[in-house]
C-alpha cells in the first residue's frame, strides 16, 4: 500500500496547479482534500479522484479542468516514465521536422524571408501542404535563378498565404471541452463552425441563456430601489396582514428609462448565421426587444418587419425573400441610408448595434458613414463574429474599432455576454 | 458513516446509484459540507435528498425556492396577529417593557424550514430545492447558515444549530450561482443515467412491469435523449411514467404504434412530438421493436435480464 503521506506532501503543489489553471482553490479546500486522502488512502485511484473533485471543483467547467490536472498530476511512476519517454520522442521528432523545414525554406540556397513564427507554423503544416509548397519551389527554381527579385517575391507571397491559412486553421481548432459536454462545446466554439445538426441545440442554448438573463434583470429591476414616493394603495393593502397597522411601507418603483435599440444586421452570405443567432438572442431579451428596430443590409438596406421577426424559424426564408441575401457588403451605403431616414431613426436616446464582420467594399466611405452614425446616435456598439485573435489579420477591423466599441462575439458564450451587457444598460 | 455503510443504507432504501455518486455523498457527510447538486431537470437531484433522509433515518425538511423568496418564508416570521392580540389583551398591564419583551419570544415565532432544521432536537436532512430560482440576496443570506450553521434574528440574536443538518442544495443552472455559495459546498453534477442504470431504476421502481418492456423503454428513452431533434430530453420520472402507462394499457411490446399512442408521457412539447413523427425515430432508432424496418427478432426484444436490451438486430 502506498503511504498517503507521500501524496499529502504533493497536495499543496496540486492545489497550486489547480489555481494556475484558474480554479479558485482556498486553503480550506486543501485541508478537506488532505482529510479525505488520509481516510481514503490511494488504493482506489478512481475513488480518490471523485472525492477530491467533489472538494475542489464547484461547477461542470471546473470539473473538466480538475480531471485534466488530476490525470496529469497523480500518475504512477511507470506512467510518468512512459510519458517522459513519449515526450522525448515527440521533441526529437519535432526537432527533425524543424530541421527539414529549414532546409525546405530555401530558394537556390538562400533562405525565404519568413518570420520565426511563420517558420514554426510551416513546420507544423501537414505533409501534403508542404509538398505542394515544395513543388512550387521546384517548379520556379530555374526562373528564380534567372530573375531572382520577381520570382522570390512571388514564392514568398505563396508561402505567406499558405502559412496564414494554416495559422487560421490552428486557431480554429476546438477548445477541447466538446468531447466532455456537447453544450459546453457549442458555447465555446466559433458560431461559423456549427453544423446544421447542431443548430437546434444552439437555439435551445440561446433560449435558456436568454431566460436566465431575463430572470436576472427582472430580479434586479425589482430590487432596483424606489423613487422615494410612498405607494399608499399597496401600503394599505399590505397593512391588512398586520391588522391594519402600517407595518411595512411600500414605495413606488423607479421608472426605467429605456434606450431605443437600432440593429443593423449584415446578412451577406457568411454572415447570415451569425446575424440569425444574434437576433434570436436580442428578440428573446424582453427588455431590449420591446423597443428596437431591425435593419438588414448587404448591398442595400431593408427594414425587417417586426411580425416576421417573431418567428425566427423562418428568418432565413424571410431574408432570402427580401432580395438582399447573398450579395456583397456595402456598409457605407447602408449606414448613409440609415442616417438619412426620415423620421430619424437614430437619436441621442438610441443605441446603434451593428452585427457585421467588418468586411465591406469601399472602406473609407463606410468609415465616414460610421462616424456620422456615431455623431447622430447615443452610442454605437459593434458585434463582430471574427475572434479577437484574428483581428490582426483583418485591416478594416482596426479602422472601425477606432470609431466605436467593438466586441468579439465569435462564440455563443461571448455573444451572450455582449447581449447581457446590452440588456443591463 | 463510511462508504460501505452508506451504500448498504441506500440499497435498503431501494435507491439505484453508482460508485461515484456514493463516494460524493460519503465525502459530503464526512466533511460536514452542504452538497450542491446540479444537472438537467429530471435527473434525480431532489431524489438524492429524499434517499439520504431515508438512509440516515432523518426527517426531510424541504425549502422550495422561487423568485421573491425571502427570510420571512424561509427562516422565520413573527406572528403579527398573535402579537397584536396580545398587545390589546395586555393593554392595561403596568410593565410595558416586559410586555414588549414578551412579544418577541418563542411563543410568537413562526419557524420556517431553515430555522426548523437547525433548531430540531434530532439532526435532519435540509433540502433547499432549486436555489437558482431564488434571488441573489437570498443566496447571500444563506451563506451564514451554510458556513457557520447559525442564523441571526435581530430581535433574538444569533441562534446556533442544536444539531447539524445534512444540507442538499439543488440547481437546474437557470442562472449561475455565486462563487461564495459554491465554495462553501461539495459539488455533484448528475448526468442522465446510462442504459444499464436506467434499466436498473425501471426494474427497481416498477417490479411488476414486464422485463422486456422495461428494456425496450430504456433503450427508446436513451435514443430520444441522444437525438438532436428532441429539445426537451425525457427525465427519469417521465421514463417511469411512460413504462407504467404502457403497462397499464396492457402493452407488452413497444411497437411503433404503441410509441406514438403514448409518446405524450415522455415528450412534453409539440415540437418534440412533431420531430418524433418527422424524423421517423421509430425507424430502427428509438428502441422499439420496429416492425416496419425489417428488424429481425422483434419477438424477443431483450435477451437476458441481467444486461441491457440486445434484441435489436437489423437485417
Amino acid at each position: 500500500m502506498l503511504n498517503p503521506g507521500v501524496y499529502l506532501e504533493k497536495l499543496s503543489l496540486f492545489s497550486r496547479m489547480l489555481r494556475l489553471e484558474g480554479l479558485p482553490v482556498s486553503p480550506r479546500e486543501t485541508e478537506d482534500a488532505a482529510a479525505l486522502l488520509v481516510s481514503l488512502g490511494f488504493e482506489d485511484r478512481e475513488r480518490v479522484k471523485v472525492a477530491l473533485r467533489t472538494v475542489y471543483a464547484k461547477s461542470r467547467e471546473e470539473q473538466s479542468i480538475f480531471d485534466r490536472v488530476f490525470d496529469g498530476f497523480f500518475v504512477s511512476e511507470e506512467t510518468m516514465r512512459r510519458q517522459a519517454q513519449e515526450q522525448m520522442r515527440r521533441e526529437a521528432e519535432m526537432a527533425e521536422t524543424r530541421r527539414r523545414a529549414e532546409e525546405e525554406l530555401k530558394l537556390n540556397g538562400r533562405p525565404i524571408d519568413l518570420t520565426a513564427e511563420q517558420r514554426e507554423t510551416y513546420a507544423l503544416m501537414p505533409e501534403e501542404a508542404r509538398e505542394y509548397l515544395r513543388g512550387i519551389v521546384d517548379r520556379y527554381r530555374d526562373s528564380a535563378a534567372q530573375n531572382p527579385k520577381l520570382y522570390a517575391n512571388f514564392i514568398h507571397s505563396v508561402f505567406v498565404k499558405a502559412i496564414l491559412e494554416e495559422q487560421l486553421r490552428l486557431e480554429d481548432a476546438g477548445t477541447g471541452v466538446e468531447g466532455l459536454d456537447p453544450d459546453l462545446g457549442l458555447l465555446y466554439r466559433d458560431i461559423s463552425q456549427f453544423r446544421d445538426a447542431e443548430i437546434p441545440r444552439a437555439i435551445s442554448i440561446i433560449q435558456s441563456i436568454s431566460r436566465q438573463i431575463n430572470g436576472e434583470l427582472s430580479a434586479k429591476r425589482r430590487r432596483g430601489g424606489h423613487s422615494g414616493r410612498l405607494d399608499f394603495r399597496r401600503t394599505i393593502r399590505r397593512g391588512l396582514e398586520t391588522g391594519g397597522s402600517l407595518y411595512h411601507l411600500e414605495y413606488r418603483k423607479k421608472r426605467q428609462r429605456r434606450r431605443r435599440l437600432v440593429l443593423l444586421c449584415d446578412v451577406s452570405g457568411s454572415m447570415v448565421q451569425f446575424s440569425e443567432f444574434a437576433l434570436r438572442f436580442i428578440q428573446e431579451l424582453n427588455h431590449v426587444s420591446e423597443n428596437s428596430r431591425v435593419f438588414l443590409f448587404s448591398e442595400a438596406l431593408f427594414e425587417a418587419d417586426p411580425f416576421s421577426l417573431q418567428n425566427m424559424d423562418r428568418f432565413r426564408d424571410y431574408v432570402r425573400q427580401s432580395g438582399i441575401y447573398g450579395r456583397g457588403t456595402d456598409l457605407g451605403a447602408a449606414l448613409e441610408k440609415l442616417c438619412a431616414l426620415r423620421p430619424a431613426v437614430l437619436g441621442d436616446a438610441s443605441t446603434l448595434m451593428i452585427l457585421s464582420d467588418s468586411k465591406t467594399v469601399n472602406q473609407p466611405r463606410a468609415l465616414a458613414a460610421l462616424r456620422e452614425a456615431r455623431r447622430l446616435s447615443g452610442q454605437v456598439l459593434w458585434l463582430n463574429p471574427i475572434p479577437e485573435g484574428k483581428w490582426k489579420y483583418v485591416r478594416s477591423v482596426h479602422a472601425f474599432a477606432s470609431v466605436c466599441t467593438m466586441v468579439s462575439c465569435s462564440t455563443l458564450n461571448s455573444l451572450a455576454a455582449a447581449c447581457r451587457r446590452l440588456a443591463e444598460r | 458513516m463510511n462508504l460501505e455503510v452508506l451504500k448498504r443504507k441506500m440499497d435498503e432504501a431501494n435507491y439505484i446509484y453508482d460508485d461515484a455518486l456514493a463516494t460524493v455523498l460519503a465525502v459530503a457527510l464526512q466533511l460536514g459540507r452542504p452538497l450542491l447538486i446540479e444537472g438537467a431537470a429530471g435527473v434525480g437531484k431532489t431524489e438524492v435528498a429524499k434517499v439520504m433522509a431515508a438512509a440516515l433515518g432523518r426527517e426531510l425538511v424541504r425549502l422550495q425556492c422561487y423568485e421573491g423568496l425571502d427570510e420571512s418564508k424561509a427562516l422565520y416570521e413573527w406572528n403579527y396577529q398573535k402579537q397584536l392580540l396580545s398587545i390589546q389583551v395586555n393593554q392595561a398591564s403596568a410593565d410595558k417593557d416586559a410586555l414588549t419583551k414578551s412579544l418577541f419570544g418563542d411563543e410568537y415565532l413562526l419557524e420556517r424550514p431553515l430555522l426548523r432544521s437547525i433548531r430540531s432536537e434530532e439532526p435532519v436532512v435540509l433540502l433547499i430545492d432549486e436555489i437558482d430560482k431564488a434571488d441573489e440576496e437570498f443566496e447571500a443570506f444563506l451563506l451564514e447558515l451554510l458556513s457557520e450553521m447559525q442564523v441571526t434574528i435581530p430581535e433574538v440574536g444569533t441562534i446556533r444549530a442544536r444539531t447539524i443538518p445534512f444540507v442538499v442544495l439543488t440547481s437546474n443552472r437557470a442562472r449561475p450561482l455565486s462563487e461564495a455559495l459554491r465554495r462553501r459546498c461539495a459539488y455533484l453534477y448528475i448526468e442522465y443515467p446510462d442504459l444499464e442504470k436506467e434499466l436498473r431504476i425501471l426494474r427497481a421502481k416498477l417490479p411488476h412491469v414486464d422485463d422486456q418492456l422495461c428494456a425496450q423503454v430504456a433503450v427508446a428513452v436513451q435514443k430520444l435523449r441522444a437525438s438532436d431533434a428532441i429539445l426537451k430530453k425525457p427525465s427519469i420520472a417521465e421514463t417511469l411514467d411512460w413504462a407504467a402507462a404502457l403497462d397499464a394499457l396492457g402493452v407488452r411490446e413497444l411497437t411503433p404504434d404503441a410509441l406514438r399512442q403514448t409518446a405524450g408521457f415522455v415528450l412534453k412539447n409539440s415540437e418534440d412530438l412533431a420531430a418524433l413523427d418527422e424524423a421517423d425515430l421509430c425507424g430502427g432508432d428509438c428502441g422499439c421493436e420496429g416492425h416496419t424496418h425489417g428488424c429481425e427478432g422483434h419477438s424477443h426484444g431483450c435477451e437476458g435480464h441481467s444486461h441491457g436490451c440486445e434484441g435489436h438486430h437489423h437485417a
